[in-house]
C-alpha cells in the first residue's frame, strides 16, 4: 500500500500569545483522494491550510506531505515545495486582473520548473496546456480567453482558478471555499469538472467548505471540529 | 524575466497612478539635467566666444560688464573711448593688432557692429577659428554689410538685400536711419557665438549714420546730410565701444595692460577676456550652485512621489501577493516585483526626462541664442550625465527597497491569506 500523501501526527499550533488553536492527533489524505473538510469559520481552518502549504509552522508535531516532513524544510525550500506540488483555490477573486486568462493559468509553471516541465510534457507550450485545462472546465470559447479577467462571471473566474491550480499536475489540490460565490447549480457543475480534471491529473483534492450539501459528492468527508481536539466549543454554530 | 513582465503589466494595471509618478520623476530629471546642461554648455559657449584675443580695452567700469558687451552683445557700454586713444593704444609698440568696435546701433533685434578689415582678419573664436564668409565679400563700400549666419538665415536676407539700421539696440525702434539705407554685402559661416547674430559694417559706414545727428536725434530738414553727401565728408569716426588688442607676445599682457589702465588722456580699462571670465563664472557659480542643488532636491521630490505611491498601492495589493505566493512566489520574489516596479517607474521618469530635455532644448535654443548670446549644443549626453542619472536610478532602487521590505514582511505574515 503506498504512502499516503498527507500524514498528520499530534500537531499543535497556537498563534503567540493565544490559546490553542489546533491539535489534531491525526490526519491522513490518500493519494487520489478527494476529501471533504467541513469547518465553519474561525475553527483553524485556514491556519491548518496554512501547515499544509508550509506558511506556517506547528509548535509541535509532524506534517509529512508526500513523505516530506514539512516543518524540517527552510522556508525558502517549503515554498518551493508548495510551488511545485501544491495547487490553490481560494473562495473569490483568485486572478490577477492585469494578467490574461491564460497568462493567469500558466502563472504556477513560471515559479516551478518542475511544474512547468510536466505541463510541457504533453503539450508543445504553456499556453496549449492551459487552454487544453480550460476546455476541459468548460472554457473554451476563444473570445473569452481573450477578455479581461474582471470581465468574467464570478463561476468563470474559479474554473480559471482551478485550471490554474490543476496545471503541471500537482499531487495535491487545496480548494478553500471555492463555491461559496456560486449558485446551487453551479456549485455541483463545478465540483464536477474540477472532479475529471484532478483524476486526469492524478491530483488529490482536498476541498474545504462550510456547505455540508456538497459532502455526498466526496469519497470522505471529515469535520475539523472533531479532528481538533482544541476545537473552541463556543464557536460551534 | 518573468517577475518584469508582472512589474510592469502590474503597473500598467494602476496607469494612472504609475503615469504621474513617471511624469513627476520625468520632469525633475529634465529640470536637474537642463541646469547642468545650461551650466557646462554656458561655460563651453562663453568659453569658445573668444579666443586669440589678449586684451579688451573699454571705458572704465566692471570688467565683467565690458567683457559682456564688447564680446557678447549683453547689456551696453557707459561710455565710448575716443578715436585718439585708440590710436594711442593702437600704435603701441607691443600691440600687435587693434580692433575697433562700434556698438550702438540695431536691425529688427539684431546688433549692429561697426568695425575694420582687422576685425575678419584676427578675430577668433573656439578653437583658433577664423571667421570665414559663406557667400559674398568682406564690406567694400560705405553702405555695405555684412550679416552673421542667423541674421540671414532668420530675417531670409539674401546678398544685396537693402536694410534700415535702427538707432539703439532695442527690439523695437522709434528713430531709424532710413535715409541711409544699407546693402548685403556677405553672409558669414556659422560660428556658434554672438557673432551670427551681428550685423557687421564699416566703422565710417556707422560714423555717416549718425553724421548729421545733434544731441542724440536726427538732423531735420536742410541741416539733414544724405548718403550721398556723407560720403564727400571726412569719416573718421570721434569715438567707438571697445578694442579688442591683439599683442607681440602674450607675457606683454599684463604691462601692457597696467599702462591702459593707467592712461591719463580718459579713463579706459584693459581686461585679460579669460580673467573677466573666471570672475563671472565666480559670480555666477553660487547661482548655479543653488540651481542645482535646488533640482536634486526636486528630484528627490519626484522619488518620494513615487515612494509615495508604491506604499499607498501595498495595502490594496495584498490580495495580488497572496495570489502570487499561492501560485509559488516566494516572499523573495515579492520583494524583488516590488523593487523591481520602482525601477521601471524611474527609468521610465528617466528616459522621458531626458527626451523632455532635449526636447526643451531643441525649442528654447534659438531663444537662448537671441536673448543670452549663447549658443548650446545638442550632444549626446556626457560622462557626468550617465552618472548624474545613474545615482538616480540608484536612489530610486533603495527607496523602492523600503516598500519592498513591507511587501515582504506583509506577505511572510499574511502567507496564503487573503486579506483585504
Amino acid at each position: 500500500m503506498p504512502s499516503p500523501l498527507i500524514q498528520l501526527d499530534d500537531v499543535h499550533f497556537a498563534w503567540p500569545g493565544q490559546p490553542q488553536l489546533l491539535d489534531i492527533a491525526s490526519f491522513t489524505l490518500d493519494r487520489g483522494e478527494r476529501v471533504f473538510l467541513k469547518g465553519p469559520s474561525g475553527s483553524g481552518k485556514t491556519t491548518l491550510l496554512g501547515l499544509l502549504g508550509g506558511v506556517l509552522l506547528p509548535g509541535n508535531g509532524s506534517i509529512r506531505v508526500l513523505e516530506t516532513d514539512l516543518p524540517s524544510l527552510s522556508a525558502s525550500a517549503r515554498d518551493r515545495f508548495r510551488a511545485d506540488h501544491t495547487g490553490y483555490i481560494f473562495q473569490m477573486f483568485n486572478l490577477l486582473p492585469y494578467l490574461s486568462v491564460v497568462e493567469n493559468v500558466t502563472l504556477p509553471c513560471r515559479f516551478s520548473p518542475l511544474r512547468r516541465g510536466r505541463a510541457l510534457a504533453h503539450n508543445d507550450s504553456l499556453e496549449q496546456c492551459a487552454t487544453g485545462l480550460l476546455a476541459g472546465l468548460g472554457l473554451s470559447d476563444p473570445a473569452l480567453l481573450r477578455r479581461s479577467v474582471n470581465e468574467l462571471s464570478i463561476g468563470q473566474q474559479q474554473r480559471v482558478a482551478a485550471a490554474r491550480a490543476l496545471i503541471g499536475s500537482p499531487e495535491l489540490v487545496i480548494a478553500d471555499e471555492p463555491t461559496s460565490a456560486l449558485d446551487a447549480d453551479s456549485r455541483e457543475a463545478f465540483l464536477r469538472l474540477l472532479f475529471a480534471e484532478c483524476e486526469r491529473g492524478g491530483s488529490s483534492l482536498l476541498f474545504v467548505s462550510h456547505d455540508s450539501s456538497l459532502e455526498p459528492l466526496f469519497d470522505r468527508a471529515l469535520s475539523l471540529g472533531e479532528l481538533n481536539r482544541a476545537a473552541p466549543t463556543a464557536e460551534v454554530l | 524575466m518573468y517577475l518584469l513582465h508582472l512589474a510592469i503589466k502590474s503597473l500598467a494595471n494602476r496607469r494612472f497612478s504609475a503615469i504621474l509618478t513617471v511624469l513627476a520623476i520625468a520632469l525633475s530629471v529634465t529640470l536637474l539635467l537642463a541646469v547642468e546642461k545650461v551650466r557646462t554648455e554656458a561655460r563651453a559657449s562663453f568659453t569658445s566666444t573668444i579666443a586669440g584675443t589678449d586684451l579688451v580695452v573699454g571705458a572704465r567700469s566692471g570688467s565683467v560688464q565690458l567683457l559682456l558687451y564688447s564680446v557678447f552683445r549683453i547689456g551696453n557700454a557707459t561710455n565710448n573711448i575716443r578715436w585718439d586713444s585708440y590710436q594711442k593704444v593702437a600704435n603701441h609698440p607691443r600691440v600687435e593688432w587693434a580692433i575697433p568696435i562700434s556698438l550702438g546701433d540695431s536691425h529688427r533685434g539684431f546688433r549692429v557692429m561697426g568695425t575694420n578689415a582687422l576685425y575678419f582678419e584676427h578675430y577668433r573664436y573656439g578653437r583658433d577659428q577664423t571667421l570665414e564668409l559663406a557667400l559674398g565679400a568682406l564690406p567694400g563700400d560705405l553702405y555695405d554689410a555684412v550679416l552673421g549666419a542667423d541674421v540671414a538665415r532668420e530675417l531670409g536676407y539674401d546678398l544685396d538685400t537693402e536694410m534700415v539700421l535702427a538707432h539703439g539696440t532695442g527690439a523695437v525702434s522709434f528713430v531709424d536711419h532710413g535715409d541711409k539705407p544699407f546693402r548685403v554685402r556677405g553672409i558669414l559661416n556659422k560660428t556658434g557665438t554672438p557673432v551670427d547674430r551681428t550685423i557687421h559694417i564699416s566703422l565710417e559706414g556707422m560714423e555717416a549714420l549718425h553724421v548729421d545727428w545733434q544731441q542724440g536725434m536726427p538732423a531735420r530738414g536742410a541741416a539733414a546730410i544724405s548718403a550721398e553727401q556723407a560720403r564727400q565728408m571726412d569719416l573718421t569716426p570721434k569715438a567707438i565701444t571697445a578694442v579688442l588688442l591683439g599683442l607681440t607676445s602674450p607675457i606683454a599682457t599684463f604691462s601692457v595692460q597696467r599702462e591702459i589702465n593707467q592712461y591719463t588722456g580718459e579713463p579706459l580699462q584693459a581686461i585679460l577676456p579669460g580673467v573677466a571670465l573666471q570672475e563671472l563664472w565666480s559670480l555666477l557659480g553660487v547661482a548655479e550652485k543653488a540651481l542645482f542643488i535646488v533640482s536634486l532636491f526636486v528630484v528627490l521630490t519626484g522619488l518620494v512621489g513615487m515612494l509615495t505611491a508604491i506604499l499607498s498601492s501595498l495595502n490594496e495589493r495584498r490580495r495580488e501577493m497572496a495570489i502570487l505566493r499561492s501560485v509559488g512566489a516566494r516572499p523573495q520574489h515579492v520583494f524583488s516585483l516590488l523593487l523591481l516596479e520602482a525601477a521601471s517607474l524611474a527609468l521610465a521618469g528617466i528616459l522621458l526626462g531626458l527626451g523632455l530635455m532635449y526636447l526643451g532644448l531643441w525649442l528654447a535654443r534659438p531663444l537662448i541664442l537671441s536673448h543670452y548670446g549663447l549658443f548650446i549644443a545638442i550632444t549626446p549626453p556626457g560622462v557626468y550625465e550617465w552618472q548624474l542619472l545613474g545615482a538616480i536610478l540608484g536612489a530610486s532602487i533603495l527607496m523602492g527597497s523600503v516598500p519592498a521590505w513591507r511587501a515582504y514582511r506583509q506577505s511572510l505574515a499574511d502567507g496564503l491569506s487573503i486579506r483585504t
